[in-house]
């Protein structure tokens, strides 16, 4: 009744005066990686935001207490995106985080894996400049004083919880770093692994805490023009050899199947380190295992071929399952396969990308 | 008398009106099976207040009322209204006939309320008005009828469920000299015809000649009549 | 016994019925008409009401998406974004999913409604809405986050997209693709329609934006409105509930779904509950026209029941006939009525809204929700009220010794009874005590009961009070014949006077009380709108507003001679209640009567504490006094502020707080005013006045501002107000007109049952004309009576609906005012109605033989 005539003469917001709306947006200027830019410790296992993609990635081998073989990864995403510089806000999506947890157990058969995204910012979500420290609400990968890189992720189905202790220096790929990714020289990214890293803490499984020891590898690779526009996706294999030494192998692949570019490095026990070019690494292909749930077509068991100084030398790479495709779309990510693999005296990760549908960076 | 048990048995009854004036009292009547009795008497001597002390619908003041043995004090307002039902026929001086009901509707009422399958009530109530005259006119209603006619709907009604009492007060009031001797003949006979005993209040010698008995309504109760 | 009991006959039942109804259907048509009107009123009202709070439900859960448990800012000045990370990182929190909410319009400059933009927009993260409210996420978000092959697809960033409910897209005019432009706090912006909220209330407008374009293309930054809270699994809601409490700072408040849902039920629950109390009484006016109708047929056809009775049917077979009468017509007049008031509401809802005009809910259609208790209640319901209408009637019936009742010459009364008058002053003295006693549940129920017992008493009374109206009359013989003879009969049968008086009794005396109500209310409110607006011209911006510089530039403009500066602004003092109205104007805290319409005692505020002054319904709904001490978020922080008085306000349902705009300025650093009034200086026009500020304004602000005339302020008020009292005043008719219909079939069933009597009088040799003039004079007498007696009740009944129903239910007050005219005029019409419906019958009446009449019996 009468209380319609509170809108007579009612004015509802109020209001901070604020400049007028912006003409022309700011767009962000992304960096092309160099070769001359030589990579600094432990500034360089910090963030690096001026780039478009940055990426943390932690995969190995586990064995439980009671001397099951389990598989995991732990990846940590950065991206800068395309929107106006201008804007104050403190939710401004300029930097988006994510991150990606997996869980391979032979005894499932199929892999577990979660993800978190989020828009950095309130320190709810951080990247961290001048050393390793990447938050995603309760998920976090981050080195400590004593060198030792510790991640925690918290799952739907497993929570992960583990310390990754280097035994090895860093190791530099491609040039000092600067890994070439395509034909063109501005198709590269800065690169580096840690390979043999001494696990030591914990999965919960099921309400089940286990301990678990175990060797890892990390990727740390950052970029704004990572790959060819010919290019679909890729096949990559990192190998921690039991003597010590540890093998990078990838292939960057046209939507033929052809090799767009390919490399890697062999890092022999005593340090001394072969660099990969295009034509020193060839995957043969001996199984295909057909995802049910996309229809991806995943070479899963292949034939490793790598030409180093010293002669060609050859792995045949095994899955601890078929079935380790991982579809992160609800958390910002692309449909792939990443999984334990195993070869005589070697274990590792393989990754196959883009055999869903042509990845988009 | 008959020698059989009374249809009706008044003993030392009494009753007064509202004012306190005494009607009559010490009034004693036993009407025998199939018995008419005429009851005469002035204006306001209570003729039609014993009428509805023998139905049921009054109270007396003293004294007891019996239908086939069963005194009525002894039965509380339902009890009566049965008793009523069952055993009394009523005919009044108006008709009293329900305007909106038809002519059998009427007679029907008292098997109606007995119960009686609707029917079959108006197929016995048919009947009895082919029988005192009134062919064809079970489906008109009492508005087409003259006041004879309305009086012979009346009596059918009062005897339609075979009572064993007949009530009529004044039933030839309303009516013309020749009228009013045509239905207490027929009054008589079909009374006599169903076998019931009647009290006939009336304040017509013609009418009180026909009847069994002839009494007169004092206020000491009813004493023989004697014509003149 | 010579007798077995035998099951009542049925077929005695249905004769006696089915012959009465062939004989008198209009009289039957009307009593079921009545039962049917009041029960389609009931019915109607609760399905749109019904509805309506169903939308309302709808609506917030919408707006609300799933949230497990919300946080409000409690202006919409909103609070500091460092709460949102502190929540995400509460125990039991799975999930937090921070807002900015504004309220917008599309298009660009000023609304041109007085009642702004009705669309709300959202500025959500999609990453966190995702978790906590998914249904806030447009579809096309949804898909472009679905490419198998993509890394963060940048399209759910986009700054400029925007997802559109349903209702939004279709008041936009716009398809997805295609671009809108939007207003909101004082800028216009242009987005691309990205999407569609699918799940969106059809009815309610929303439109979500990215935060981060929310917080800087809207001048919110570092604010939030709201955040949205999913708990952790297994998570004590109680025991998170309380440790969020901890961390909320004054300006924030916990919502609940429920508490949500309770307040969108307070806000609107009085002005429903009081329409589903006027729907109420017409079917209480209902009943007693049902009780007027089978106490005539009873008393006419009392021979007739005499005669069933001396042939044989038990007291409970005659209670049974009248009783399953009685239940027929309210069985048909209910069923009938349901039906109606189906029709009713879905003609309504289409027409008029689902707050009946009221106001509530703005620009939404709801759709009818029918479940079957209501109707099942408004059936029975209508039943009672029929059934407890032949109760008395038929208990009177059985009562009778059919002996005497056979005899009687059909229209019964010993004029030496004296009706007894202690019933009826029982049940006002009862009415006239539930008047004080205090509401229920904010409800107004004891006044309800106690307009419900007065209306009872005042009839119970009626024989007893006709008699007195009458006694004066008596005296000696007049001249007049006709009308000796009409007072003689009223006097003599008081009885039946009051049968045919309680339907227009009940009806008049409802009808008097809403309109001295209405006309009170109206004459406050015109009082008030003087009071607060007293000024020539209005202007306002819906968003941004007029700084001090701004402001002495248009105080010195040529042509003003005054001018005064607010803002207003809602502020949430309690989760469960709707947001009070605070306002911000020049008030001086010792002569605050200047620029309020103070009630009551006024209280000087101490040295060093801020001043309010409460408006009286703010007042009465928190339980706050002149001198008491209260808290005010505002600004982040909250301030003590000090009760300096109360006053007058019809507008602002849910409260308003006066606050002084120096005090507020300090308490909130805000020093911008959205609204102006301006006295003109002599001479001058406000089209002259507009042209000069106009010019003043900035450009951008210029185009935002608004204009008005206060001459039209006040004509568009008391439209609103009138336009929002058109049910009421529907409602009202309805009963008199069924209150006439009434009258009309009492009188004219009194009339036919004394057909004898004329008849008789006839044959005495009076005259035709004579019979007629005395039936005039019956009816005028006894519309009079019944006028002089509607109207003794109705006024006693207005001032329990203004000294107690709307105080408690709307929380203000106001001065009674008699609505004269319309008194002369009910007063002419009844009477005449009485009249007129007498003289009508009686030609029936006399039309037949009228020594036939005499002989008959009935």
């Amino acid at each position: 009744m009468a209380r319609r005539l509170k809108r007579v003469g009612l004015a509802l917001l109020a209001a901070l005066l604020m400049a007028a709306a912006p003409d022309a947006p700011v767009m962000p200027v992304f960096p092309p990686v160099r070769p001359d830019q030589a990579l600094r410790f432990p500034a360089d296992h910090g963030a690096h935001p001026d780039y478009r993609t940055e990426w943390w990635y932690v995969t190995g081998w586990l064995k439980t207490q009671d001397g099951r073989d389990l598989g995991f990864q732990v990846t940590f995403f950065r991206s800068r995106l395309s929107v106006d510089q201008r804007n104050p806000s403190a939710f401004a999506p300029k930097q988006i985080l994510f991150a990606h947890a997996g869980l391979s157990d032979p005894k499932l058969g199929k892999l577990l894996h979660d993800g978190r995204m989020a828009r950095q910012g309130l320190g709810l979500a951080q990247a961290k400049v001048g050393d390793a420290d990447i938050v995603i609400d309760d998920w976090r990968l981050a080195r400590g004083p004593d060198n030792r890189f510790q991640a925690r992720a918290k799952a739907a189905d497993f929570t992960l919880d583990l310390a990754f202790a280097p035994s090895q220096p860093v190791l530099l790929q491609g040039d000092r770093g600067f890994s070439r990714k395509g034909p063109l020289p501005s198709q590269a990214s800065h690169y580096y692994s840690l390979p043999h890293l001494k696990v030591s803490g914990s999965v919960i499984q099921g309400g089940r805490r286990v301990k678990v020891t175990g060797e890892a590898w990390l990727d740390h690779e950052w970029s704004s023009t990572l790959l060819d526009p010919k290019a679909v996706g890729w096949d990559w294999v990192g190998l921690n050899l039991d003597d010590g030494g540890a093998l990078t192998a990838f292939r960057v692949r046209d939507a033929a199947g052809q090799t767009v570019w390919a490399g890697g490095s062999l890092r022999a026990a005593d340090g001394s380190t072969a660099h990969l070019g295009p034509g020193d690494v060839s995957f043969g292909t001996e199984r295909v295992w057909r995802s049910p749930r996309t229809g991806g077509r995943y070479p899963v068991q292949r034939e490793l071929v790598v030409r180093t100084p010293t002669g060609e030398r050859r792995w045949r790479l095994t899955p601890l399952f078929e079935d380790q495709e991982l579809d992160s779309r609800r958390t910002g990510g692309p449909v792939y396969w990443e999984g334990a693999v195993r070869a005589p005296g070697a274990r590792g990760y393989l990754e196959l990308t883009g055999y869903v549908s042509p990845l988009k960076m | 008398m008959s020698a059989s048990s009374p249809v009706l048995s008044l003993t030392a009854l009494r009753k007064s009106v509202p004012g306190g004036r005494v009607l009559f009292e010490g009034l004693d009547l036993q009407v025998a099976p199939g018995e008419i009795v005429a009851v005469m008497g002035e204006s306001g001597v209570g003729k039609s207040t014993l009428l509805n002390l023998i139905a049921g619908l009054d109270q007396a003041d003293g004294g007891q009322v019996a239908i086939d043995g069963t005194a009525l004090q002894s039965l509380d307002d339902d009890g009566r209204t049965r008793l009523r039902r069952d055993r009394i026929g009523f005919v009044f001086q108006a008709f009293h006939l329900l305007p909106h009901l038809t002519l059998a509707q009427n007679v029907a009422l008292p098997l109606v309320l007995q119960s009686v399958e609707a029917g079959e009530a108006t197929r016995r109530a048919t009947a009895l008005l082919d029988a005192i005259g009134l062919t064809r006119r079970a489906n008109d209603r009492p508005a087409q009828l003259s006041g004879g006619e309305l009086q012979r709907v009346a009596l059918a009604r009062a005897l339609v469920h075979r009572p064993a009492l007949v009530l009529a007060d004044e039933p030839t009031g309303n009516l013309d000299p020749e009228t009013a001797a045509r239905i207490l003949d027929l009054f008589v006979a079909q009374v006599r015809g169903f076998g019931a005993a009647a009290i006939l209040v009336t304040h017509s010698e013609r009418a009180a000649a026909v009847a069994d008995r002839s009494l007169t309504l004092t206020r000491e109760g009813l004493v023989a009549h004697h014509d003149g | 016994m010579t007798a077995e009991r035998r099951p009542l006959s049925r077929t005695a039942l249905a004769w006696m019925m089915v012959g009465e109804w062939r004989a008198h259907p209009g009289r039957v048509a009307t009593a079921a008409l009545a039962i049917a009107i009041g029960v389609a009123l009931g019915f109607a009202v609760h399905l749109i009401n019904g509805s309506a709070q169903n939308e309302l439900a709808q609506a917030v859960r919408t707006v609300n998406a799933d949230a497990d448990l919300q946080v409000h800012s409690s202006t919409p000045l909103g609070f500091d974004e460092g709460l949102y990370p502190s929540l995400a990182r509460a125990p039991g929190i799975a999930a937090a999913s921070p807002v900015v909410e504004l309220r917008a319009r599309f298009g660009v400059g000023p609304s041109q409604s007085l009642e702004g933009g009705g669309l709300t927009l959202l500025g959500i993260d999609p990453l966190r809405a995702a978790a906590v409210t998914p249904t806030l996420l447009g579809r096309g978000a949804v898909r472009a986050a679905e490419g198998a092959g993509g890394f963060v697809p940048e399209s759910v960033f986009d700054p400029r997209a925007i997802a559109l409910s349903p209702a939004a897209l279709a008041a936009s005019g716009r398809k997805v693709g295609e671009t809108v432009t939007l207003t909101a706090a004082g800028r216009t912006v242009t987005f691309g329609v990205a999407g569609v909220l699918s799940q969106a209330s059809s009815e309610q407008q929303i439109a979500v934006i990215d935060i981060a374009t929310a917080q800087w293309l809207f001048g919110s930054l570092g604010r939030l409105q709201r955040i949205d809270l999913k708990f952790a699994p297994g998570a004590d809601p109680q025991a998170v509930q309380a440790a969020l409490r901890a961390r909320l700072p004054a300006d924030a408040q916990i919502v609940t779904a429920q508490s949500e849902a309770r307040r969108g039920d307070n806000l609107t629950k009085a002005y429903r509950v009081n329409l589903e109390m006027l729907a109420l009484m017409a079917l209480l006016t209902g009943g007693f026209l049902v009780y007027s109708a089978q106490s005539l047929s009873v008393a006419r056809r009392r021979p007739q029941f005499a005669l069933l009775r001396v042939l044989g049917l038990e007291r409970r077979g005659l209670l049974a006939q009248v009783f399953v009468e009685g239940a027929l017509v309210g069985g048909v007049g209910a069923v009938l009525g349901l039906a109606l008031g189906l029709g009713v509401a879905v003609g309504t809802l289409k027409f008029l809204g689902g707050d009946l005009g009221g106001g509530y809910f703005r620009g939404t259609t709801p759709d009818l929700v029918i479940t079957p208790l209501p109707a099942l209640i408004f059936f029975v319901l209508g039943l009672a009220a029929a059934l407890i209408g032949s109760l008395l009637p038929a208990m009177e019936a059985a009562r009778a010794q059919p002996g005497i009742a056979l005899k009687d010459i059909g229209d019964r009364n010993d004029p030496d009874a004296r009706p007894a008058a202690w019933w009826g002053v029982g049940l006002l003295a009862a009415g006239t005590l539930a008047a004080f006693l205090p509401a229920i549940g904010g409800l107004p129920l004891f006044g309800y009961l106690s307009i419900g017992l007065m209306l009872a008493g005042g009839v119970a009374a009626m024989p007893w009070l006709a008699r007195v109206l009458l006694s004066p009359l008596r005296g000696p013989a007049r001249r007049v014949l006709v009308l000796d003879l009409a007072i003689q009969r009223l006097w003599g049968a008081p009885a039946q006077a009051a049968v045919a008086l309680c339907g227009i009794v009940a009806s008049t005396s409802l009808m008097v009380a809403m309109a001295v109500m209405v006309a009170s209310l109206r004459g406050s409110v015109d009082d008030w709108l003087n009071d607060i607006l007293p000024s020539d011209l209005l202007f306002r911006v819906e968003s941004g507003g007029f700084d001090p510089a701004l402001r002495a530039k248009l105080a010195a403009a040529p042509g003003v001679d005054a001018v005064l500066f607010q803002k207003t602004l809602p502020v949430r003092l309690s989760p469960d209640m709707p947001p009070l109205i605070l306002l911000v104007r020049p008030v001086d805290r010792d002569q605050p009567a200047d620029k309020l319409p103070m009630i009551g005692a006024v209280a000087q505020a101490p040295a060093g504490v801020t001043p309010v002054w409460l408006s009286e319904p703010a007042a009465r709904l928190y339980g706050r006094k002149v001198g008491e001490r209260m808290i005010l978020p505002l600004g982040g922080g909250s301030s003590q502020v000090f009760i300096g008085g109360i006053w007058r306000d019809y507008a602002r349902q849910a409260g308003a707080i006066a606050m002084d705009g120096a005090d507020y300025t300090r308490l909130t650093g805000d020093d911008l005013r959205t609204e102006a009034s301006l006295d003109l200086a002599p001479g001058v026009t406000p089209a002259q006045a507009t042209r000069t500020l106009r010019a003043l304004l900035p450009a951008p602000l210029a185009a935002q501002v608004q204009f008005f005339e206060t001459r039209q302020m006040r004509a568009l008020a008391l439209r609103l107000f009138d336009s929002s009292f058109a049910l009421t005043y529907a409602l009202e008719a309805i009963a008199i007109v069924v209150g006439l219909a009434g009258v009309a079939a009492t009188f004219s069933a009194q009339t036919l049952a004394r057909t004898k009597e004329f008849g008789m009088l006839r044959h005495v040799g009076v005259l035709r004309r004579q019979v007629m003039a005395m039936l005039a004079a019956e009816g005028a007498l006894l519309g009079a009576v019944g006028v002089i007696a509607g109207l003794g009740l109705g006024l006693a009944m207005s001032q329990v609906l203004i000294h107690v129903v709307n105080p408690q239910s709307f929380h203000w007050t106001m001065e009674t005012r008699l609505p004269l005219g319309l008194f002369a005029s009910l007063a002419v019409a009844l009477v005449a109605a009485g009249a007129g419906t007498a003289v009508l019958a009686g030609r029936r009446a006399l039309s037949g033989d009228a020594v036939r009449a005499v002989r008959e019996d009935w």
